[in-house]
């Protein structure tokens, strides 16, 4: 079993894994992170997103092993204590979400993109969530959110 | 600011106190409860549609190191268990016979009826262990035909899914007048035939189903999480139909659901079967569905088959309606199945027009898919494409304009109260005056100059409508328990449960808002059949009209109840008390104590009259529904469709819902535009594909089409409340699923109204662009 030592969260973390153990599951299985959430099996819904060395990936669809090394940040790492980051708080006052479970993802997947459009259109928006599913909100409300999260994060 | 104490925070936007955990990964699902010595059980689904399993040989998988046990239909049937029931509503065939309901054992016995059924579970040490060792458990079939498609199952001759139902039909049904009906067909000038066709989609909560059992050797009690909507009905029949026990001996909660939409409603083997898991090893059990197990095993919804026929006079005047249905159950009879396509699609034909007759006839059908069971909406999104569906094919083909046709029938105002010719009661709204105000919203002055726009780039724009109307459901009664605890915190537990909507917030606030206390000094508590007596789960649009009335009637009883304790302090009468600001006073006197004191005072026994317990506002109540209400609005949307490649996109939505008082606007925004969501999907994207063997060609989410963000069109949603129901203490409707009965019907009318020039009628749901392609090709040849 691969040993690998990697960063999440800011907090070293080493442990062995099985070589066929994904990100997801290590994640959410080993280091008890269980805000990035499983919603599919084929990459699709993005509930698993995860920020690895500055770029959003779906922990879903790469191996644990393959993360040595990497500096991780998960829907756990993004608030500052009680402070909600400007996009989770942007979510909550736009009712961005409603059963929470594609959240994480989405959350991860829009700061992502606000750091490389700060000033986006709501389309650039819609275009930027085509790997994020979300079943409850109807988009509508998020992408309100995306849109007031961004402004936030511009400062 | 001070307002009159009943209606504090009714009608403001708060916002959700569940979404900070949801915001910060601290929502607790189904799959984050890890408990000591938990194993993980996987479950073999049967690859064939229809098939006798000859001989199952799981010899290889129990030894491989770390599988604990392996079980069959062989062991399931040795052991006596029961089988699950149908709960629908109607049971009936027009003659009077009963339905006809074969047994749903939890695993499958002898013979599979559907592609995924389960034939064998696997417990192991760990989740990979037990998928590894489903490979290793040989199954022997002997295949046999199947039939998938409605029309082929009810046809003469089709391979019968079950024995004890002849020609595949488990129910067949009738409501309303067919006499009348046929004397307003008779007199009528026009008659306009469409058939139409409501496809088979699924829920996909992107949580997928998943549950973990207990139980405990000495007790002899199970404890069941479940990813459910519906945790105290679902308990009766695990426990005492399923698994054969007191219904005491089962414990059932629902941690955070992520989604449900109906397809968490129904009882599935699954829980079943990891009950008897945990009992059979002795340790906990999880088991969760991955996302392709979840298109092979989750209830599927629609799938209805219809001949609609509308009678007209020559000005436009309705006359009379009749549907005639097919409805698919799948292998079985699910949860309700079979009254999706009977009763629930019956009672709200004709929508929210004036007919003198309505005939309403359909049969639920068997066949070799998986089983059907009620999806947001679950027969009135159907009877609201069929008759606003026809209502613009006959406007095209007799040349009527749609708007006016619409504008003529609607029911006046002035007629309600009214009984539909279906039976509902329909108190209260104001259906023209909702369709004007959608109207008025839709920018119909700016709508040549985006005709013209799209023309320019070669693209065709339409404009649809709908006006729909619609109705509540589920179990009609609901608790809710207060409990002011020594911490200065309130407990509040309902029945009812949230896989979104907001309960935390909504019920909070309605409890809150009425005894003047802080929103935060509510502590939440549902999803637990220990927590509250009864609970009718969620479905129907009922959480708000159901379970927010047991709320606000339990703070009502609150504050009866600290009338007492304050009259007895002030030495009077409580008809003297009266309750405002958060306060208990007399008038005229200067006796007045805040909620605060009454509470404390409560607690404390030379503080209460005689006979009075401490303790004594820790109330629960249940409310009752009588009548079910009637939301009711109209939906309108615009598409753009590229006639080169088929291509739809919907560019602009407007909505006006009538669903009485607005509790939280923002939640109910919410729901609206989430049902909308899906009812564009299933008009434009989705639909569940069964090959003629019976194998699921839509079995992912490459295959199955879900609707992503530029699917979805921004949305404008407004409210008409200037009618409330008395029907239930809010005066609320149900928002809920009103969205996706809405937007089927308006989308495909705006469609359909885009390629008018090219001679297209109709076109069937979903609408992918090989369909429009063809349809426009076909038109123009």
């Amino acid at each position: 079993m691969p040993a690998i030592k990697l960063r999440v969260n800011g907090r070293e973390a080493a442990a062995e894994v099985d070589e066929r153990t994904l990100l997801s599951t290590f994640l959410r299985e080993q280091l008890d992170l269980t805000g990035t959430h499983v919603g599919c099996d084929t990459s699709q819904c993005g509930a698993c997103t995860v920020d690895i060395d500055g770029i959003t990936a779906k922990s879903c669809a790469m191996f644990a092993w393959q993360a040595d090394g990497a500096a991780i940040t998960t829907i756990e790492g993004l608030a500052d204590g009680d402070k909600l980051h400007p996009m989770q708080a942007a979510f909550r006052e736009h009712h961005g979400l409603q059963c929470g479970f594609c959240t994480p993802g989405m959350v991860m997947t829009a700061v992502d993109f606000a750091k490389r459009n700060p000033d986006p259109s709501d389309d650039e928006i819609r275009h930027a969530l085509e790997g994020n599913i979300c079943r409850c909100t109807g988009y509508h409300f998020i992408v309100d959110a995306i849109r007031t999260g961004a402004k936030a994060m511009r400062g | 600011m001070s307002k009159i104490s009943e209606k504090n925070l009714i009608g403001e936007s708060v916002r959700r106190r569940e979404d900070f955990r949801f915001l910060t990964g601290r929502g607790r699902y189904i799959d984050d409860i890890k408990l000591d010595g938990m194993a993980h059980a996987a479950m073999l689904r049967s690859p064939h549609a229809h098939a006798d399993i000859t001989k199952i040989d799981a010899s290889a998988a129990s030894e491989i190191e770390g599988v604990l046990c392996v079980f069959t239909g062989a062991e399931w049937k040795a052991a006596g268990y029961g089988t699950i029931p149908t709960k629908s509503a109607v049971r009936k065939f027009k003659d009077g016979s009963d339905l006809k309901e074969p047994p749903h054992h939890a695993i499958a016995i002898d013979r599979v009826r559907h592609v995924g059924e389960i034939v064998a579970v696997v417990v192991a040490e760990t989740r990979d262990i037990a998928k590894e060792a489903l490979d290793a458990i040989e199954v022997y079939y002997a295949p046999l035909p199947a039939v998938t498609g409605l029309k082929q199952a009810a046809a003469e001759g089709a391979p019968q899914v079950w024995d004890l139902a002849p020609g595949n039909v488990c129910l067949d049904f009738g409501l309303g007048n067919e006499e009348a009906q046929k004397k307003a067909f008779a007199e009528a000038d026009h008659i306009v035939t469409l058939d139409l066709v409501n496809n088979r989609v699924t829920a996909v909560p992107i949580e997928p189903r998943g549950a973990v059992a207990g139980y405990d050797a000495a007790s002899e009690n199970f404890t069941l999480w479940n990813s459910s909507q519906n945790i105290h009905a679902n308990r009766d029949t695990i426990a005492e139909a399923a698994l054969k026990i007191d219904k005491s001996k089962l414990h059932h909660l629902a941690p955070d659901v992520g989604g449900g939409f109906g397809a968490k409603n129904g009882v599935y083997p699954e829980p079943i079967l990891i009950c008897h898991a945990a009992r059979l090893i002795g340790r906990p059990v999880k088991w969760i569905n991955d996302r392709a197990e979840s298109f092979l095993s989750d209830t599927h919804g629609r799938d209805q088959v219809s001949t609609v026929q509308l009678a007209l006079d020559k000005d436009g005047q309705f006359r009379g309606l009749r549907t005639e249905t097919l409805g698919n159950l799948g292998a079985y009879c699910g949860t309700v199945g079979p009254f999706t396509p009977t009763g629930g699609s019956s009672r709200t034909q004709g929508g929210p027009y004036k007919f003198d007759a309505i005939y309403y006839t359909a049969k639920a059908i068997f066949t070799n898919t998986a089983p059907l069971d009620p999806y947001r909406g679950a027969g009135r999104p159907e009877a609201s494409y069929q008759i606003d569906r026809i209502i613009d094919y006959a406007a095209d083909v007799l040349g009527f304009d749609a708007d006016e046709l619409r504008r003529k029938n609607l029911v006046p105002k002035a007629m309600l109260p009214m009984k539909t010719p279906m039976g509902l009661d329909v108190d209260c709204g104001d259906f023209p005056e909702v369709y004007k105000r959608t109207m008025a919203m839709t920018d119909r002055a700016g709508y040549a100059k985006r005709k013209a726009d799209s023309e320019a780039r070669g693209m065709k724009r339409g404009f649809g409508v709908c006006a729909y109307l619609e109705c509540t459901g589920g179990g009609p009664k609901e608790h809710a328990v207060v409990n002011f605890r020594d911490d200065g915190k309130v407990g509040l537990a309902v029945g009812s449960h949230s896989t979104g909507m907001g309960h935390e917030t909504a019920f909070s606030q309605l409890l809150a808002g009425h005894l003047w206390l802080a929103i935060d000094d509510v502590v939440f508590t549902q999803g637990d059949t220990d927590a509250t007596p009864l609970g009718g789960g969620h479905g129907g649009s009922r959480g708000m009209e159901v379970g927010g009335s047991a709320v606000l009637q339990t703070s009502r009883a609150v504050v009866a109840k600290g009338k007492e304790i304050a009259a007895h302090l002030f030495e009077t009468t409580s008809d003297k008390i009266e309750f405002e600001d958060g306060s208990f006073f007399e008038p005229g006197t200067n006796h007045t104590m805040t909620i605060r004191d009454v509470i404390d005072a409560s607690n404390d026994p030379d503080k209460l009259p005689d006979g009075v317990q401490p303790g004594c506002l820790n109330i629960g109540t249940t409310f009752e529904r009588g009548i079910i209400s009637i939301p009711n609005g109209s939906h309108a949307a615009e598409v753009e469709v590229d006639p080169e490649t088929g291509v739809v996109k919907a560019t602009h939505y407007w909505v006006v819902d009538d669903f009485g008082t607005i509790i939280n606007p923002l939640l109910a925004d919410g729901q609206v535009m989430g049902g909308v969501a899906q009812g564009i999907g299933q008009a434009l994207l989705e639909e569940i594909v069964y090959d003629e063997t019976g194998q699921l060609l839509t079995g992912s989410l490459m295959d199955y089409a879900m609707p992503r963000a530029d699917d979805i069109p921004p949305m404008h949603v407004g409210y008409f409340e200037d009618a409330p129901t008395a029907k239930n203490l809010l005066g609320v409707k149900g928002a809920g699923e009103a969205g996706c009965v809405g937007a089927p019907p308006a989308i495909v009318n705006a469609v359909c109204d885009a390629l008018k020039g090219y001679g297209v009628k109709h076109i069937d749901m979903p609408l992918t662009p090989e369909k429009v392609w063809r349809a426009i090709r076909a038109a123009q040849a």
